[in-house]
């Protein structure tokens, strides 16, 4: 397999290195020969050799004139690389340490008991509007009213909360952190959908559950009060609607839909340019690897995971490969460009059929144009267009049991307009409007108008 | 001392290649650091005297959960004489009830051993655990010999299209650094986790591609990149998910270069590279025998949170592990929250020399920076400057992680820089929290640039034995006259 390409370039093109193609010549100029038996198997690996961005062809070009000890030397360097890579125990660190001299270690964590509010209220969502038809004033999502605890989502009968977790740990360009408090101050996720029919904010109970506490200096840590807080919010029937946060966040939010729901009873969505699906890293949650996490521990199978929007560097073909064989689907930003937004969504609606019955979309910004979103951690050029993504989360949202919707990476500060935070309003917004559509019995117009 | 450098040339490509391509023993830097002091903890609890009657109430009560009330414990969930009503108007029962919750809550906020994990584990699993600190082997680029790299097409200019600092030739190893007698090897260290807004990762990208920071400086009419051998020493590699992890490459990247006999200048990046930074010029010059100027709105004393170290925390990690004396650093610029008063008291008792905007406002900043400027030239034999750009006001520095308003000015932070570096032997320089992306100008990089230009000037001036205030004589004025009471030369 390693050859096929290689001879396959020189059979198209017998320019310059066409001394390297003949076979009579390859024996005779072969730099490998001469190398140990281990060592030319590590140069002869191609998936070896694409860890330091070679390639068979590459190598001979690198190699091209060395001595018989040079190539040697090269083989060893490389292979030096690959062993150091490695943790060795005593020689680094498998954990980082954390001060537990540190006073109010949980602190940020631990939420204030009813029994020592300064003010008596009765539980239940409470406006921050001072008249009766105020617009702006004390941001809050969707001008809702606002929770705090459990038992205000349980009085209120909430059926959707907004919380932030202002997470802020991209990989690419960080502000995440900012998003929660951007989105509240933003308009458009109030008011009547012209689209979908129906005014969201009139038909469902919605609160803003303020944000949730994350750790600033290590993705890790806080990420199971994150799980405990959201499966509480889930536990009494209300829709978590979480704005991170960069993507790690998808890993509690997907986790606790499992604790509340049960394993095998949950699948994904996810709208994203990149899958997220990294391996090796030295760090056990990081937002390149979210779906591979959930998937190792057993919080989603293959074919409960649906990837929407893939495109540019989000996943090397082996990463797709090793998806697919396990079950995912993934319906790229291409197929949206060739087959349309309504056959590709009409193609995620088929292949959440049989599945699990809940539904958790969780949608990074990233999978938007940045024409549409610049303010996106990890942007990517040629995205789906907000014309698209708003018919497609609302049908989702419509027609399936959505029971959690995340909002992940929205980085504000990258965008100094206000398009980002608005389109994120609008995607929030239409999977809202779904989720009224769905409650009323509405049916989803899919006929051209 | 481990080896500091890995594959190093080809001339030795056999044998170095058996050795490892990481940069040293990361367990030189402590994990976790020595327990902090208890004199060092501030915001300890305050003890609570009980009213007879609120104590006459409190009789029923388990001694060790009225102890936390006398102990001051509970001032974080309930303000003392709400507390003390409570307890005086609770029925017995319901007491109980009370203050078993203040004693849960506080139980449940507290670090306890076997319930709060006190460490991060990293997945030690993953094959490719160190690759993000994995040097290339220099054997997969053509052979070369030692020394920068001129990245120039023409005999006119030096940039030849490609961005590095100060226009100035690319070294990759130490073994580059020795061969060109390199005096200032400027680096990039783009760790990106200050606690306000982040993007210091683009701070030496942005400060590579704008210029300013190489060129003649009008005052003392010195082209440092002519006087001092200037190199761009590439960045150093960064894990973005722990600081624990970056500032122990980063120190040992520093003293890799410090041990060649160059100045490091380290652009960041936030300011927990301080630490790093200042740690490895004393693993180089000695602990003790480095003195620091710390430019900041903020003081970074900060201690005993969770985390060891944060862009808030450098210079107490820096005092805690012995690297600096006390009394050998010295902070300008200090305005922003904190510290407290109390904070301010460890410091003065500490010996540390700090000079806030409230000095500058009492006393002008020609006295402050006369003083700073006197203070740091004494005690120490080697001077390491921190430079974290909000000390200058935002609107000369707009992007940067946690601005602070009424800070300095550019024509007050230009002509400090280049005398720091000129009357003093410096170690090495930081200027960090860089965050460009907060800026939709060009200034922040320019000014940031010019500021180091300042500083190369200064050490220019050093070298070529110029005194302390040095200005050129034609640049600083006409001289058609004896306007200024100066004599006329031809």
């Amino acid at each position: 397999m390693a050859r096929t390409p290689l001879l396959a370039r020189c059979a198209a093109a017998a320019l310059a290195i066409a001394t390297l193609c003949g076979p009579a010549h390859a024996q005779a100029n072969d730099p490998l020969a001469t190398l140990s038996p281990e060592k030319k198997a590590f140069l002869s690996d191609p998936v070896m050799l694409t860890h330091f961005g070679l390639t068979a062809e590459k190598l001979q070009v690198a190699l091209a004139g060395r001595s018989a000890a040079d190539v040697d030397a090269y083989a060893t360097a490389l292979m030096a690389v690959v062993e150091d890579s490695k943790f060795k125990a005593g020689r680094d660190p498998s954990e980082i340490a954390l001060n537990p001299q540190a006073r109010g270690w949980n602190a940020g964590t631990t939420v204030r008991p009813k029994l020592f509010d300064k003010l008596k209220r009765d539980d239940g969502p409470f406006s921050l509007k001072r008249y009766q038809f105020q617009k702006g004033g004390i941001p809050t999502f969707a001008d809702a009213p606002v929770a705090i605890r459990k038992e205000d989502l349980v009085a209120g009968k909430v059926e959707v909360a907004f919380v932030g977790v202002p997470l802020d740990f991209s990989s690419g360009w960080r502000d995440a952190k900012h998003a929660p408090m951007a989105l509240r101050g933003m308009d458009g996720l109030v008011g009547a959908d012209a689209d979908g029919g129906i005014d969201p904010g009139l038909i469902l109970s919605i609160a803003d559950y303020g944000d949730l506490t994350p750790d600033y200096m290590a993705p890790d840590r806080g990420l199971d009060h994150i799980r405990a807080m959201i499966a509480e919010m889930a536990s009494v029937g209300t829709i978590p609607f979480i704005v991170g946060g960069d993507h790690t966040v998808m890993f509690p939010d997907v986790a606790a839909m499992v604790d509340t729901y049960g394993a095998g009873k949950v699948a994904l969505v996810q709208f994203d340019a990149h899958a997220d699906a990294d391996l090796n890293d030295a760090h056990m949650i990081s937002d390149t690897q979210t779906l591979t996490r959930l998937m190792e521990q057993n919080l989603l199978r293959g074919s409960d995971v649906t990837l929407v929007g893939l495109r540019g560097r989000g996943a090397d073909v082996a990463t797709q490969k090793r998806l697919t064989d396990s079950g995912v689907r993934i319906l790229s930003t291409a197929a949206v460009t060739e087959r349309g937004w309504q056959a590709v969504t009409n193609d995620i609606l088929s292949g959440l059929k049989g599945g699990p019955e809940n539904i958790f979309i969780s949608f990074d910004m990233s999978v938007l144009d940045p024409g549409d979103a610049p303010a996106s951690g990890r942007p990517v050029p040629g995205g789906i267009s907000m014309r698209e993504a708003i018919p497609m989360v609302r049908q989702l949202c419509a027609q399936t049991k959505v029971v959690g919707f995340d909002l992940l990476d929205a980085a504000p500060i990258l965008d100094p307009t206000y398009v980002s935070r608005m389109s994120a309003n609008y995607i929030l917004h239409a999977c809202l409007s779904g989720i009224a559509m769905r409650k009323t019995g509405m049916s989803v117009k899919t006929a051209k108008r | 001392m481990p080896s500091i450098n890995a594959i190093t040339g080809w001339s030795m490509a056999a044998a170095a290649a058996a050795t490892s391509v990481l940069a040293g023993d990361a367990f030189d830097t402590p994990n976790p650091p020595p327990p902090i002091p208890q004199e060092d903890i501030m915001g300890k609890p305050k003890p609570v005297e009980l009213p007879a009657d609120v104590a006459a109430k409190l009789t029923g009560i388990a001694p060790e959960k009225v102890a936390l009330i006398k102990e001051g414990q509970t001032g974080r969930y309930v303000e003392k004489d709400v507390l003390f009503d409570r307890i005086r108007t609770l029925p017995a029962a319901e007491l109980v009830t009370y203050i078993d919750a203040i004693a849960a809550l506080h139980e449940q906020v507290e670090y306890k051993e076997g319930r709060d994990a006190k460490t991060i584990p990293l997945d030690t699993r993953s094959a490719w655990f160190n690759a993000w600190k994995a040097k290339r082997p220099l054997v997969m680029d053509p052979k070369r010999d030692p020394g920068p790299m001129d990245l120039g097409r023409y005999i006119g200019g030096r940039r030849g299209g490609f961005a590095t600092f100060a226009g100035a030739p690319v070294a990759m190893t130490p073994e580059d650094l020795r061969a060109g007698k390199v005096d200032v090897a400027i680096v990039g260290a783009p760790l990106d986790m200050g606690s306000g807004w982040r993007n210091a990762i683009d701070g030496p990208r942005a400060m590579r591609m704008t210029g300013g920071a190489g060129g003649n400086d009008m005052y003392s009419m010195i082209n440092p990149s002519s006087v001092l051998e200037i190199v761009d020493y590439g960045d150093i590699a960064i894990d973005q998910n722990s600081t624990e992890r970056s500032v122990a490459h980063v120190r040992e990247m520093v003293r890799e270069i410090a041990q060649t006999g160059a100045i490091p200048i380290v652009i960041g990046g936030d300011h927990s590279l301080e630490y790093p930074n200042v740690a490895a010029a004393a693993d180089v010059h000695g602990k003790g025998n480095v003195g620091v100027v710390h430019f900041d709105s903020h003081y970074d004393v900060g201690r005993n949170g969770v985390h060891w170290i944060t862009h808030g925390s450098p210079v107490y990690r820096v005092l805690h592990e012995g690297h600096v004396r006390p009394q050998d650093y010295v902070q300008v610029g200090l305005r922003a929250r904190g510290p407290d008063l109390e904070t301010f008291g460890w410091m003065r008792n500490k010996g540390m020399k700090y000079h806030t905007m409230v000095e500058v406002e009492k006393w002008g900043w020609e006295k402050v920076m006369e003083r700073a400027l006197k203070e740091a030239r004494t005690n120490t034999k080697k001077l390491w400057i921190s430079f974290d750009v909000d000390v200058l006001d935002p609107a000369f520095m707009p992007g940067t992680g946690t601005p602070v308003p009424g800070g300095l000015t550019m024509r007050e932070a230009q002509p400090i820089m280049r005398r720091l570096c000129a009357e003093n032997d410096i170690a090495g320089i930081d200027i960090v929290e860089v965050a460009p992306y907060l800026d939709t100008s060009y200034k922040t990089a320019l000014n940031s640039n010019y500021l180091l230009n300042a500083c190369l000037a200064g050490i220019a001036m050093r070298k070529k034995g110029l005194p302390p205030g040095y200005f050129n004589p034609v640049s600083v004025e006409h001289g058609q006259d004896a306007y200024y009471g100066t004599k006329k030369k031809s």
